[in-house]
């Protein structure tokens, strides 16, 4: 791959520049697919929706080209305020969600569980998809379906759980369940056991030995797992249209779907993708801050 | 809450000691039934579908919609093979010199680049989406070519492929690609004899995890197919919102399931889990 | 089966200078050890013959061919690693024709061969095996069979022995002096094991800090050590710091003077040493010998120490005897040492050969006592 280097010296160049210099270039060259790959299907395609999320409505597809306007942002922080509440909502509640769950899951995979490799088995089936896990529990949830009896014999009615906000928010826990405990998993398993048996030895209950040991030396995973649980669900889309209200489908993944590809309103969804991936690129940033250590040198 | 009761060092004499063990192990015992309880949960869903596609009409046991599967639905299911065949070789295409370049050359900002690369991971599924549909249609034109939905899978996947094959090279010992070359090998020669056997695992993890990305994707999909391609995933989500929910559809989500967690499977029994260290999955 | 020239090799990385104006010259087929500590730029040099770093200046000839800049493929060399780099997924066979086959040998030539080397390290139909199935002492055998296999006119070893244990170093070091001598190449060894680069060499570097102390036999070195850091790393020394005071005699009897520790001793003369200089006395623990009474004038320098510790080692006995406020080291073998184990009170050291080195100017510093060992 790397031509052979010249005997003679070329005039200018220090002879250990050359190698490195060639190593440098080939290097760069090796990437040059990805590089490309990235720019020409990532960014230059997320520059041009912020181009887009400039211009009014499908003014981009009149002979006389797209109209400049601000109006697009201004209906987003005025009538579509409530979207990106109800994103932020359910994504919020998702996480918390699976702190509560997934800690103590972390906790005992770790600490207890011999048969490891038993559970990550199960714990693929979330990934394949929230589109089966929300199609699953609509199955479920239906009146006149699996789930009914027991609804019935907790006096629970069947359409308030059906199309509303704890379904749509217990399908995306489920979905993301995973990565909490990855990453809380992780950041467990640097944890010596002894410490939680010096505090035992010293007196301490098991709650205070969790918050005052666990927590403080764990608190990297459980951010970064945090966060990229709630990155995760800002981009939720399966999961409100299938099993949520009116109102949790006011998600601004699957209301941007709606306005960009059904209604073409180009503008205005484009204006809503900026603001999803503003949030997302917030919350991804502090989550790569913590998280468990870069791959690269 | 972590359910360790302090460990019983010397057992007191009599009811006491009993006690305490049994409240020990009473915490064990709640332990290992509240992770069995959330993987009940986690295949849950699955199971429902499962149990549905199995239903005919008039609440008989059906085999029959599977061959739904087999027969209306197999084009869907060809496609998605299809799909997943192009992004996984053009992944591997990419990913392996990008890999490599990583780990083996230095330059600056290296790590930077990476992150860059790796990006579209933490991208929501709907503004790729967005992104794409309107960059194809006023750009690039490539709204009715299968490539157009290929390349926005690759662009998704390709971290998932990159991870595993920078872990697996980070773990090869620098001495043997310089004792090939000393030997007299190519650069090529000593990737292609010594290197790619060597992490074939890391390979086969990206290969594996991009499969199931890329196989069980809809959402992109949603917004970038042509008219005319249907992936399976995609006929699952058209069906739901269309029809209604349906056994039939049910067995083309299990189906779909099933050959994911067969792929999984195959995977860890050869190769275990070493080599998804970073990649999320474990 | 080649000469290596080595000119001003200087190798930095960044800031810090690995080697220094390196110059050496190899002869065809002679067997050169590079000696040194840790970070003394013995492996820094071997790797840059290699043409696995590039030089920062400076040049390497094998032969006639300037390889300074050549990649390590296009130079028909051996390189023996720390650990044997056995391809793991290649059979013992597969990895001694790799060198073969990617210059595309056709298998005619490749499998005679391979049989050759096999036998010639001492492992006859090995070939099936995998690398895992093999001892350390035999992967490492088989890496230098895979060296071997291509002919190579230099080779070029980088601690191969350092991994493996005791005993089969020993027999291993003298399986590679025995292979080099067989094929004739010229081979170029790192090690910071002096027992190793003594038994094997045929001239020995002794490098420290980037830079070459001394080359010479071992003999060369061990007697005529030219610096201090030489006369301190090879073998136990004793040293004392001291000024020269005067020069007598001619000839062979010519002696230069010095004044150390508060002794007056006789030492052979080095011309270029002048009244008033600044110089490093040493002593080799055999050459001071426990005098008995009336014995005085058996060496032409006698001094009187108290003995502070014996310690029996088996075939020798280390005595620290304290000489003038500095502790000395004087090991005795045979009889001698049995009757000393018990050792107190005075005693009466003979020496002759005294190893004379200046001192770097304008610092008298005290040598580092004698290691304990």
């Amino acid at each position: 791959m790397a031509g052979e280097p010249l005997s003679v010296p070329i005039p200018g160049f220090a002879p250990e520049l050359r190698r490195e210099r060639q190593s440098k270039l080939t290097g760069l060259a090796l990437l040059t697919p990805a590089i490309l790959l990235a720019v020409l299907f990532l960014y230059y395609p997320l520059a041009f929706i912020v181009q887009m999320s400039f211009s009014l409505a499908n003014s981009y597809l009149s002979p006389a080209g797209p109209t400049f306007t601000v109006a697009n942002y201004q209906a987003m922080v005025s009538r579509y305020l409530p979207n990106v509440l109800v994103t932020l909502q359910l994504a919020g509640l998702a996480t918390v969600v699976n702190l509560i769950f997934g800690f103590p899951f972390a906790y005992i995979l770790v600490r207890k569980v011999r048969y490891r490799d038993i559970v990550r088995a199960f714990m693929v089936f979330p990934m394949f998809g929230a589109l089966y896990i929300a199609f699953g529990m609509r199955f479920l949830l239906l009146p006149g379906g699996p789930a009914t009896p027991l609804l019935e014999f907790l006096g629970i009615q069947n359409t308030s759980v059906l199309y509303s906000l704890p379904s749509v928010v217990f399908a995306m826990s489920i979905f993301t369940f995973p990565f909490m405990v990855m990453n809380v998993g992780a950041a467990l398993s640097n944890v010596d056991p002894m410490l939680e048996e010096a505090a035992a030895c010293l007196g301490a209950r098991p709650w205070q030995t969790f918050r005052r040991i666990l927590v403080p030396l764990t608190r990297t995973g459980i951010v970064a797992g945090a966060l990229m649980v709630f990155g995760w669900n800002l981009g939720t889309f399966a999961e409100p249209l299938l099993l949520g209200s009116i109102n949790e489908q006011k998600s601004l993944a699957w209301t941007l779907y709606q306005r960009g590809v059904v209604q073409t309103d180009y503008g205005l969804s484009t204006a809503m993708g900026v603001v999803l991936l503003i949030l997302a690129f917030i919350v991804t940033y502090f989550s790569l801050r913590y998280s468990r250590g870069a791959l690269v040198d | 809450m972590p359910p360790s009761a302090p460990a019983a060092a010397v057992p007191a004499p009599g009811g006491a000691a009993s006690r305490r063990l049994s409240s020990r192990r009473i915490a064990d015992l709640v332990s290992h039934a509240y992770i069995w309880l959330c993987l009940l949960v986690f295949v849950m869903p699955f199971s429902a579908l499962l149990v549905y596609s199995f239903t005919g009409p008039g609440g008989t046991y059906a085999i029959e919609n599977f061959q739904y599967v087999l027969g209306s639905f197999g084009e869907n299911l060809w496609w998605s093979f299809r799909i997943a065949g192009l992004t996984l070789f053009l992944d591997l295409v990419i990913a392996l010199p990008a890999a490599y370049a990583i780990v083996r050359y230095p330059f600056p900002g290296k790590r930077l680049l990476f992150s860059a690369i790796t990006l579209p991971l933490y991208v929501p599924g709907a503004v790729i989406g967005i992104s794409l549909v309107l960059t194809y249609n006023f750009t690039y034109h490539l709204t009715t070519s299968i490539w157009g939905l290929v390349l926005a899978m690759t662009v998704g996947s390709f971290p998932l492929m990159l991870t595993p094959i920078v872990v697996a090279l980070k773990d090869l010992p620098l001495v043997f690609e310089e004792a090939a070359e000393c030997l007299g090998a190519t650069r090529w020669q000593t990737f292609r004899r010594i290197v790619f056997p060597l992490i074939g695992p890391g390979v086969s993890a990206g290969l594996m995890l991009s499969f199931i990305i890329v196989f069980n994707e809809y959402l992109v999909t949603l917004f970038v197919h042509p008219t005319g391609i249907t992936t399976a995933p995609l006929r699952v989500f058209n069906l739901i919102r269309t029809a209604g929910l349906a056994p039939t559809t049910a067995a083309l989500a299990v189906t779909m399931q099933l050959i994911s967690f067969a792929a999984v499977l195959l995977f860890f029994k050869i190769f275990g889990t070493r080599y998804l260290r970073g990649t999320y999955l474990i | 089966m080649s000469t290596v020239r080595l000119a001003a090799l200087t190798k930095h990385f960044g800031p810090t200078v690995a080697v220094q104006e390196f110059d050496l010259d190899v002869a065809d087929g002679e067997f050169v050890t590079l000696l040194g500590p840790s970070g003394c730029g013995k492996t820094t040099t071997l790797r840059m013959l290699a043409g696995l770093i590039e030089p920062t200046s400076g040049r390497i000839w094998f032969d006639a061919e300037d390889v300074t800049y050549l990649p390590p493929r296009a130079r028909n060399i051996g390189f023996v690693f720390q650990t044997p780099a056995l391809f793991p997924h290649l059979s013992v066979a597969d990895n001694i024709a790799f060198g073969l086959s990617v210059k595309g040998k056709k298998k005619d030539v490749v499998g005679p061969r391979v049989e050759e080397m096999l036998a010639l390290v001492g492992l006859p139909g090995y070939g099936a095996r995998l690398p895992a199935q093999m001892s350390g002492g035999q992967q490492q055998r088989v890496a230098l069979a895979r060296v071997l296999a291509t002919d190579p006119r230099v080779l070029l070893f980088d601690e191969p022995l350092s991994a493996l244990d005791r005993n089969l170093r020993d027999t291993l070091k003298y399986s590679i002096l025995d292979l080099q001598r067989r094929t004739g190449k010229t081979a170029i060894y790192v090690t910071h094991d002096q027992s190793e680069a003594f038994a094997i060499s045929d001239r020995i570097v002794v490098m420290n800090g980037g830079k070459a102390e001394q080359i010479g036999t071992q003999t060369d070195i061990y007697l005529q050590p030219r610096t201090q850091f030489v006369a301190e790393f090879i073998g136990a020394n004793n040293g004392l710091p001291g000024t020269v005071t005067g020069r007598e005699g001619s000839g062979d009897d010519a002696r230069t003077i010095v004044a150390a520790a508060g002794l007056t001793l006789r030492c052979r003369s080095r011309a270029e040493l002048a009244v008033g200089d600044d110089v490093v006395v040493y002593l080799r623990p055999e050459n001071l010998v426990v005098l008995n009474d009336g014995e005085d004038g058996r060496f032409e320098n006698v001094v009187e120490g108290k003995i502070e510790r014996v310690i029996f080692e088996g075939p020798t006995a280390q005595l620290r005897v304290d000489v003038g406020g500095r502790e000395l080291r004087a090991d005795v073998s045979g009889g001698r040492r049995l009757t000393l184990i018990e050792g107190r009170g005075k005693v009466r050291l003979g020496f002759d050969d005294v190893t004379l080195i200046r001192a770097p100017r304008g610092a008298a510093q005290a040598p580092a006592p004698a290691p304990l060992s």
